[in-house]
């Protein structure tokens, strides 16, 4: 059963993976990272990052409207954003208690294939809390 | 084995005397006023403080992990300082989600311990958690983080009371509207029971409910309830005793199941 830095390796075997970390988005904090970091500190990345994702959390407008209710919190599974030469793609990790943290995937977007990237990052993710 | 020495008394806050013992490379459980903070070779395998619920309180309501297997765990492993091992091993639990939940509820406890970093009570040299080794941490990241959320709580609304003291909703509010774990959380307010309390409650880590009920107490809704006019006997959880002796929690929870059978 893999724990955070075994799911971030294998995060890193992804083609084009450049970096990866967890973070919780409720503070902020990195729990783990391996490989580069976007700006050069996971620190800085994840504080940044879990701003977004909290408001995509905590605000029910983009998980509002579907047809498949479900008990998933938050509802929102991924989200990505596209640079000129990157990929990030960020996994919220549904656990089966409380807790507030997702996966972050920086690929390059040369070596990078996204729809790949995006399935493997859901199934690492539901192995690291399921096993 | 380490070599410590006593440096780190002559440290004024509980964050200093934690530093030097890393310097140290030392190992053992430091108390504070709030918690214990736990160290091997000089870094933070786990916190515990009264303030926060453990991580049996964050997984068993929850059902991630059903009650009797947690005793078990505790009842096998805990001499052994290996009850984290034991959720694994027995296929209770994913290893991935005992390090994302004991890193939840490591940090949560560090926030109560050092956000009021007053001295440090003592260090006892090779004393070691119940829960044994799951992730460690660099004790700098554990006081840098504690700042950080400090601040991001001051940012919503500054009033540390909101973290410790009983709460109490503010009559004729309305609250119409709000989210639905806000909602929830305002639920638990009712001039008795403080953030930890309500956490408990809802088997929800602490730091996210004590950004809801900053939320709440920014929005006028919660305010710190005034102090009870008679002198009453705090009934608070097992665990808002003295903090003499790591091994005290354990044998607590160990009561604590004894009596519930």
């Amino acid at each position: 059963m893999p724990g955070i830095d075994e799911s971030l390796v294998d995060a890193m075997r992804l083609p084009g993976a450049r970096g990866a970390s967890l973070v919780d988005w409720i503070s902020g904090l990195a729990l783990g990272a391996v490989g580069d970091a976007p700006a050069g500190d996971w620190e800085a990345t994840a504080a940044e990052t879990a701003e977004l994702a909290r408001h995509v959390a905590e605000n029910g407008s983009l998980g509002a409207g579907g047809t498949a209710p479900s008990d998933r919190e938050p509802a929102v599974e991924d989200l990505i954003a596209t640079t000129a030469d990157a990929y990030h793609l960020f996994r919220f990790v549904s656990t089966p208690f409380d807790s507030t943290v997702f996966l972050h995937l920086w690929l390059d977007r040369n070596d990078g294939n996204l729809a790949l990237a995006r399935i493997r990052l859901a199934e690492m993710a539901d192995r690291l809390v399921l096993g | 084995m380490t070599r410590v020495t006593t440096t780190w008394t002559t440290q004024g806050t509980t964050s200093a005397a934690l530093g030097t013992l890393a310097a140290e490379g030392a190992s053992g459980a430091l108390s504070g006023e709030r918690g214990i903070v736990y160290l091997s070779a000089g870094r933070v395998v786990h916190v515990e403080s009264a303030f926060t619920p453990d991580l049996g309180a964050l997984l068993t309501p929850s059902g991630a992990v059903p009650p009797d297997g947690w005793w078990d765990a505790v009842d096998r492993g805990g001499t052994q300082h290996r009850v984290g091992h034991r959720l694994v091993d027995s296929g209770r639990l994913a290893a991935g989600a005992l390090e994302v939940c004991h890193l939840g509820a490591l940090f949560d406890a560090a926030y109560f311990l050092l956000a009021h970093d007053t001295r440090a009570h003592r260090f006892r040299p090779g004393a070691s958690h119940w829960l044994g080794a799951v992730r460690s941490v660099p004790v700098d990241a554990v006081v840098r983080e504690t700042g950080r959320r400090r601040a991001l709580l001051d940012r919503i609304w500054p009033d540390p009371a909101i973290d410790t003291a009983p709460l109490t909703r503010v009559p004729d509010a309305r609250a119409a509207g709000l989210p639905v774990r806000r909602g929830r959380t305002l639920t638990q307010v009712d001039g008795v029971r403080t953030a930890a309390e309500i956490a408990s409650a809802l088997a929800c880590r602490t730091y996210r409910t004590l950004v809801e009920l900053r939320r709440l107490a920014a929005a006028g809704l919660v305010a710190p309830a005034p102090p009870a006019p008679a002198p009453s006997v705090p009934t608070a959880d097992p665990a808002g005793g003295v903090w003499d002796d790591p091994d005290t929690a354990l044998l607590r929870r160990l009561r604590d199941a004894l009596e519930a059978l």
